[in-house]
């Protein structure tokens, strides 16, 4: 059974990761590119010559493209797996019907990995300034996953928890641990990552994309994970309705 | 799947199907993959996922 899991889900974050490479050919490399650039045209009219100094790539652009697609995909993959194996452990545990609780489980990932770190490590454009060093990063990172994890089964535990109470209750109860950590880190937190050379609608606009993308990311995993089940069942299905026929013939 | 699961039952039931190495298998491989994409900092590699990491909003970049 756990096989069946892994399987599908890496399966899923294959598919899932074929889609998110054409996003990144079509928008991620480009953009990135162009943002990179324009954080270049800026220093330049500084004054700061032709220096690019600490900018410049040690691979070539179609590299970088090529590699940061084929992450994408691995990427995805990655998550695929980490989802199947956590669905296959919390499932019992998770809210709603079969249907519903890859979906529950895909929002608790995209909020562990994703949202709750980026609330205090934004993410960063390229050219963007940071106020700590990659290890404080680094290790900031590992602490908001674990903040994020506790956040989800807090709120996921409050639902099971009050399942009995009506509607409203039950979502207030799971609702507000989230609202509650998330406005709390989007208030305190500190400005640790600046974008001194471009203009803030671009940065805005690209930090929404990453949002948007790692968020479509994850559904796209657990739709997959739910199409590949459904039809997983309906094989073994047909294959035992084949089997009975075989046997009474 | 019976309606009275619950997570400990799959702990469980993981821990019978898998045999100890396999579950250390498993972990090692992901471990590996999440380290090359989000924390190796080795020029060449982190260059040329540069596009990636700033596009997926990889913090440890």
């Amino acid at each position: 059974m756990f096989a069946t899991y892994l399987q599908r889900g890496v399966a899923a974050g294959l598919v899932a990761g074929l889609g998110y490479a054409v996003y990144m050919i079509f928008v991620g490399n480009p953009l990135t590119e162009y943002v990179h650039d324009a954080g270049h045209a800026h220093d330049h009219g500084h004054g700061h010559g032709h220096d690019h100094g600490g900018h410049a790539h040690a691979v070539s652009e179609t590299t970088m493209a090529i590699v940061s697609a084929g992450s994408a995909v691995l990427w995805a993959i990655f998550l695929g797996g980490l989802f199947a194996v956590a669905l296959y452990l919390f499932e019992p545990a998770l809210p709603g019907p079969e249907a519903i609780k890859p979906y529950v489980l895909a929002a608790a990932g995209f909020l562990t990995v994703s949202a709750v770190p980026w609330l205090v490590l934004p993410p960063a454009a390229p050219g963007a300034e940071h106020a700590y060093g990659i290890d404080v990063r680094l290790g900031l990172y590992v602490g908001l996953v674990a903040f994020g994890a506790i956040t989800a089964i807090t709120a996921v535990f409050a639902y099971n928890r009050s399942r009995q109470r009506g509607l409203g209750f039950v979502l207030s109860a799971s609702v507000v641990p989230i609202l509650a950590v998330v406005g709390l880190l989007a208030l305190a937190a500190p400005t640790v990552t600046t974008h001194p050379d471009l203009s803030t609608d671009l940065v805005t606009a690209y930090q929404g994309l990453a949002v948007l993308s790692q968020a479509a990311l994850w559904l796209l995993i657990a739709a997959a994970f739910v199409g590949l089940r459904r039809r997983g069942r309906n094989h073994s299905e047909s294959v035992s309705q084949q089997s009975v026929g075989a046997l009474s013939d | 799947m019976t309606t009275n699961e619950t997570v400990r039952t799959r702990v469980e039931l993981a821990r019978n199907e898998l045999t100890p190495a396999q579950i250390l298998a498993g972990l090692a491989f992901g471990t590996a993959i999440a380290f090359t994409l989000l924390f190796v900092q080795e020029p060449l590699v982190h260059d040329s996922m540069h596009n990636f990491r700033h596009a997926a909003g990889i913090t440890c970049h």
